[in-house]
């Protein structure tokens, strides 16, 4: 196969596309989807602080090594999970890319917080991804918000995007349905969230951090075994194969043909100026999620 | 053979040469674009074959949480 640019052998090739690029035609192609995306989603000027949330995995660090390229102000936010024989091997690995490009980065520990997550699993027998996304969703919010960031910018990839799609839709999960989209708006005491790699899936982004020597952790979370996120890729991934194009067709008809009708609900739903009294962040609850979790924690000592 | 190594769990298997990448997917039972095929430092196009001697790395790439 060759490079449809520069007719070099291919290295990577993108079905979806009906195409395939050497490594120097397939970084610009990266680069270019990635503008496309900021630009058309008007996600951030290079004047704006971004804090990027990394879990040392391909996709937060690609977007955190693709963001310094480009010359913009991101710093990096790792939450320590506390999850044993996972979370320092992660840990390493983001403290080490940080160092190489001399970037800051801040470290929330879960530990310090009174609430790691095996701790947290075990004292509430809560779902743990669910639980755990919504520890990190809280910190990545708080700490962009104290420490004065515009931008919280996640590595959520295509895949990331649709498969969720795919979950909210078959649920008719109208709620979650209005959040999604790569760019969520700044409210209360919330920091705009943008997805900068939305337009790229994780072949893409495994082959970019590859040729670019990007050192990620690809360890497997010992909570993970089975999570239905993972079955939804799947399924999305099957569907892609007999289909190529599918993935992006679906997301980017969601966003330009379904997400205008949900913009109204989105408006009512994000209104509330209703603080957490503990800690003063955004909740409909009497006390937020991790304040709650954080009393149940306690309680149960 | 063709020695094939598994990134990250480092296992390790040997298959019977000539393959082409998009046969040695089917025979792993992995759909296309969900790992990458790496010889000699180099990613692999579907459509090139792997010799008896070929020593390659399968990088499954899904996120796994």
């Amino acid at each position: 196969m060759k490079c449809r640019r520069c007719g070099k052998q291919a290295e990577i090739e993108l079905r979806s596309h009906h195409t395939a690029f050497c490594r120097d035609c397939f970084k610009l192609y990266f680069l270019r989807q990635v503008k496309r995306a900021i630009k058309e989603q008007h996600m951030f000027s290079p004047r704006e602080r971004i804090l990027v949330a990394v879990s040392g995995g391909k996709d937060s660090l690609t977007l955190w090594h693709i963001l310094l390229e480009l010359g913009y102000n991101a710093s990096g936010l790792f939450v320590d999970l506390k999850i044993g024989g996972f979370s320092e091997h992660a840990r390493e690995k983001v403290e080490k890319f940080a160092q190489k490009r001399d970037a800051k980065l801040i470290i929330v520990d879960l530990e310090k917080e009174g609430i790691p997550i095996p701790k947290v699993v075990k004292k509430t027998g809560k779902e743990p991804c669910a639980i755990c996304g919504q520890v990190k969703r809280y910190f990545f919010n708080r700490i962009a918000y104290e420490q004065k960031f515009h931008i919280l910018a996640t590595g959520h990839n295509l895949d990331d995007e649709t498969s969720r799609l795919l979950a909210n839709l078959l649920r008719w999960q109208m709620s979650y349905l209005v959040d999604q989209g790569p760019v969520l708006p700044p409210a209360y005491r919330l920091v705009k969230k943008v997805k900068p790699l939305y337009r790229l899936t994780e072949y893409e982004i495994a082959a970019y951090a590859f040729i670019n020597n990007i050192d990620y952790f690809a360890g497997k979370c010992p909570f993970s075994k089975g999570a239905t996120f993972l079955r939804y890729k799947h399924y999305i991934n099957q569907i892609e194969y007999e289909f190529p194009g599918t993935k992006l067709d679906f997301y980017q008809g969601f966003l330009k043909k379904m997400k205008p009708f949900l913009t109204p609900f989105q408006r009512e739903e994000t209104t509330s100026s209703q603080v957490c009294p503990r800690c003063g962040y955004p909740t409909l609850a009497p006390l937020c999620g991790i304040c709650r979790l954080k009393e149940e924690i306690e309680k149960a000592g | 053979m063709i020695q094939v190594r598994f990134f990250p769990e480092n296992k390790e298997i040997k298959l019977e040469g000539p393959l082409t990448v998009k046969q040695l997917f089917r025979k792993l039972n992995l759909l296309p674009q969900t790992a990458l095929v790496i010889r000699n430092g180099k990613i692999l196009t579907s459509d090139l074959t792997l010799k008896n001697g070929d020593e390659v790395e399968i990088r499954i790439i899904t996120s796994r949480g």
